[in-house]
């Protein structure tokens, strides 16, 4: 049995962390849930020298105080005392700033390694940072380091190996110097509290930092004094709080963490010119006009260049598909094989192989493009731009671009909700994303208007986009309380990051990972749904009435027509489930009897006299509930897929399917009693 | 009257871009006042007002980072102007 050790990464958000984490354990890592949280666990692991490495990825936030889900479970899990090390990281380029992290540590007994990362855009800037002599002042491990650069790692795994070797704590004497001031009898606030709270313990945590975050107000540590101090030392230490008149007591030890930070590091400050740090594009991109029409530039362009990226996966997937069936069937025709065989391989492995090349080629070229415009620094433009719109759903104003992406792609732009913050955020903006139609959706929507209404389509449109509004007010009706608690919806307070250059190496092997390990997912998922379809819908001599598919369906009539829809069109509402361009197909296999049978993943087009099949057989007001149906349907299985990624969980996979099948639904019931009153 | 300190004392919110400043106090409850010194403004810290519309967050530079402030709670941010 190989030792383990844990490592668990802490820093502010943009600290690098998320490029550490991903270069450290590369693609031996899980993402969860923290049991009973709706926030994000990334775990992953490495081997080392013989050891085995457990890293975990605590959520990024800018100090140790409980005012999120997210800040709690990072403090829950330092004062768990599960690690070997916490590794601590920090910005260089914005070092007084962001060893704030470092400073709100102070009294927790962990072992602590300090990562100055980022250090290549500090040089950059001309600022000179001495680790070593940080090192000397902390008395724990200090790292100038660069996340980025491969060529930097072996010096991490040099420090961290040693940081563990001998662990070392912070000390809290030079920070309690700064809070408690030039008064050294005792009488100042912190030694009071302190002193009031006796023999209290508290885990890993000093009785300084408790001291500390009662002063801050922090609500667990106040409950959990409360809960535990006899009823005299209580009063004594409300007494204490209280006679602060006038102070704010995070004012207090905010100013005092400020002021060690900067006898820790005394910076050869460079002034920047505002300039630099503000530039002409900064002026437009934050306008509040014009940087929102600067940022649907940008989203447009990056749809393009999704599009343009996603195009050769999606050539190569459709181009082989009829190459290999013909292939498969010739020579299991020439050798003989059952012919079942035959349609097996051919429908499910084939077709299922290459309709997954295709999905996820978008998928690919979203994660990609995302990428770039997080490390650029542009994502948090987009906060800035938006957040005035979309906070009133409960969003943060950067989830404009996985919302809009989803007109490209569902699936891809699920993926694209990780550049939100919060796992609340991201679960409400999966629920919005899943009605905002995709480009295939919006062509099959169009199609079936145009078809059975003619000139009235356009209509159809408009209402469309207005449903769409109205599902967001009522999802974030519904969802938004849950997920984003009110209290957390606080004004905007973050930080602009500076733009950088993207490291492209980094960013290829990012994206290259992400993207086959949905790969891998999504065809595991697709390959079962296609054998399932397939044994649905399998009959030996090509008749559809010797389907069990067409047993199901014919029996299940009475209760699918109450929604308006006879079996043929409530199974081709299953197959949108699939894909769009399967419900088409199954339309056009069960009305006009083309293809031998009917298949989710071979590309059976709509053939031309589709339209006038359809118009002839199915009535206006079936017609009107069909339609409703599809514009909020399931928005395809690899949505699913990703969707069961990000969230984590089966249960909001089946929440969120849930919703969207009966909303889709009960706008079929409405289309079909209204049709039947109109036509 | 507390006021009475404040007036040669604006609001963040009332401060002309371009400006240089330094915070003075800072109002709110714990829980804003714990995002706003862990962002990095504190009593005491200086900085220079980059961008103020009178309707979109404010943006301050301070501490070698740019930090947009929602307007209103820019408003409970009392600082010293520099002349």
């Amino acid at each position: 049995m190989s030792e383990i050790k844990t490592i668990a990464l802490l820093g502010q958000p943009n600290s690098g962390k998320s490029t550490l984490f991903n270069n450290l354990t590369g693609l031996h890592q899980r993402v969860g849930n923290w049991p009973g949280k709706t926030v994000e666990q990334a775990e992953g692991s490495f081997v080392f020298d013989g050891v085995t490495y457990r890293v975990v990825d605590l959520p990024g936030s800018y100090g140790l105080s409980a005012n999120s889900e997210e800040e709690v479970v990072t403090r829950d899990y330092i004062q768990s005392g599960k690690a070997d090390l916490v590794c601590i990281l920090v910005d260089a380029s914005q070092l007084e700033r962001s060893l704030y992290m470092l400073a709100d540590f102070v009294g927790i007994r962990m072992p602590v390694m300090l990562v100055l990362n980022m250090m290549d855009v500090a040089e950059a800037a001309g600022k000179k940072i001495d680790a070593s002599a940080i090192e000397k002042r902390l008395g724990v491990p200090v790292l100038g380091f660069s996340a980025a650069e491969s060529a930097r790692y072996p010096e991490f795994f040099k420090k961290m190996v040693s940081a563990i070797k001998t662990p070392i704590c912070l000390d809290s004497g030079s920070l309690r110097e700064e809070l408690v001031g030039e008064k050294s009898n005792g009488e100042d606030v912190v030694s009071r509290i302190e002193a009031a709270l006796g023999d209290f313990e508290y885990g890993v945590c000093e009785k300084i930092w408790i001291a500390e975050k009662l002063l801050e107000k922090d609500k667990l540590i106040c409950g959990v004094v409360n809960e535990s101090l006899p009823f005299a030392r209580k009063n004594a230490i409300d007494a204490i709080l209280d006679s602060e008149e006038g102070r704010d007591g995070g004012i207090l030890t905010g100013e005092a963490k400020y002021r060690w930070v900067s006898k820790i590091v005394r910076e050869s400050a460079t002034p920047k010119s505002i300039e630099k740090v503000f530039s002409k594009w900064d002026r437009i991109a934050t306008h509040h006009i014009k940087g929102k029409f600067f940022a649907f530039g940008i989203m447009v362009v990056s749809l393009i260049a999704c599009m343009i990226l996603a195009f050769p996966g999606i050539g190569i997937g459709f181009g082989l598909l009829p190459v290999l069936e013909s292939a498969v069937q010739r020579a299991g025709d020439a050798l003989g094989v059952w012919p079942v065989v035959i349609s097996f391989i051919r429908l499910v492995l084939i077709g299922g192989t290459c309709i997954t090349v295709c999905m996820m080629s978008f998928i690919f070229s979203i994660i990609f493009v995302f990428r770039i415009l997080e490390e650029i620094g542009y994502m948090a433009r987009f906060s800035y731009a938006f957040d005035s719109w979309l906070s009133r759903l409960g969003l943060q104003g950067k989830a404009i671009m996985p919302l809009f992406s989803g007109i490209g792609c569902t699936a891809g732009a699920v993926c694209g909700t990780r550049v939100l913050d919060t796992r609340g955020q991201r679960l409400l903006a999966l629920v919005l994303l899943w009605a905002i139609p995709c480009g295939s959706k919006v062509a099959v929507v169009l199609f079936l208007a145009s078809t059975f209404f003619g000139s009235a389509a356009p209509l159809f449109g408009i209402g469309y986009v207005a449903l769409i509004f109205a599902s967001f007010y009522l999802s974030s009706r519904l969802f938004g309380k849950k997920l984003v608690p009110q209290n957390e919806r606080v004004g905007m307070i973050m930080e602009l990051p500076p733009y950088h250059k993207p490291h492209w190496k980094m960013i290829a092997a990012m994206v290259g990972r992400s993207t086959w390990g949905i790969f891998k997912k999504a065809l595991k998922m697709i390959l079962m749904v296609a054998a399932l379809f397939w044994a649905l819908s399998y009959a030996g001599d090509g008749n559809v009435e010797n389907t069990l598919l067409y047993k199901i369906g014919n029996a299940i009539e009475p209760v699918t027509m109450i929604f308006g829809m006879r079996w043929e069109l409530f199974v081709s509402y299953l197959g949108g489930m699939f894909s769009k361009e399967a419900s088409l197909g199954i339309m056009s296999t069960l009305f006009n009897h083309t293809g031998e049978a009917f298949s989710l993943v071979t590309r059976v087009a709509a053939s031309e006299n589709l339209g006038d099949v359809l118009a002839n057989t199915i009535s206006k007001p079936e017609a009107l509930a069909f339609l409703f149906a599809s514009m909020f349907n399931v928005p395809c299985v690899l949505a699913m897929g990703t969707t069961y990624r990000e969230a984590g969980s089966v249960k909001w996979l089946c929440t969120i399917m849930g919703y969207y099948v009966a909303l889709s639904l009960g706008l079929g019931f409405v289309g079909y009693h209204i049709g039947l009153l109109i036509f | 009257m507390k006021n009475a300190d404040f007036v040669d004392r604006l609001s963040l919110a009332e401060m002309g871009e371009n400006r240089c400043g330094t915070v003075a106090q800072i109002e709110g409850d714990s829980r804003f006042i714990s995002r706003i010194v862990s962002i990095g403004l504190t009593p005491g810290s200086a900085f220079t007002l980059l961008k103020n519309d009178g309707r979109s967050p404010v943006l301050v530079f301070c501490r070698d980072t740019v930090i947009a402030v929602n307007h209103k709670e820019s408003s409970q941010i009392f600082v010293k102007v520099e002349l």
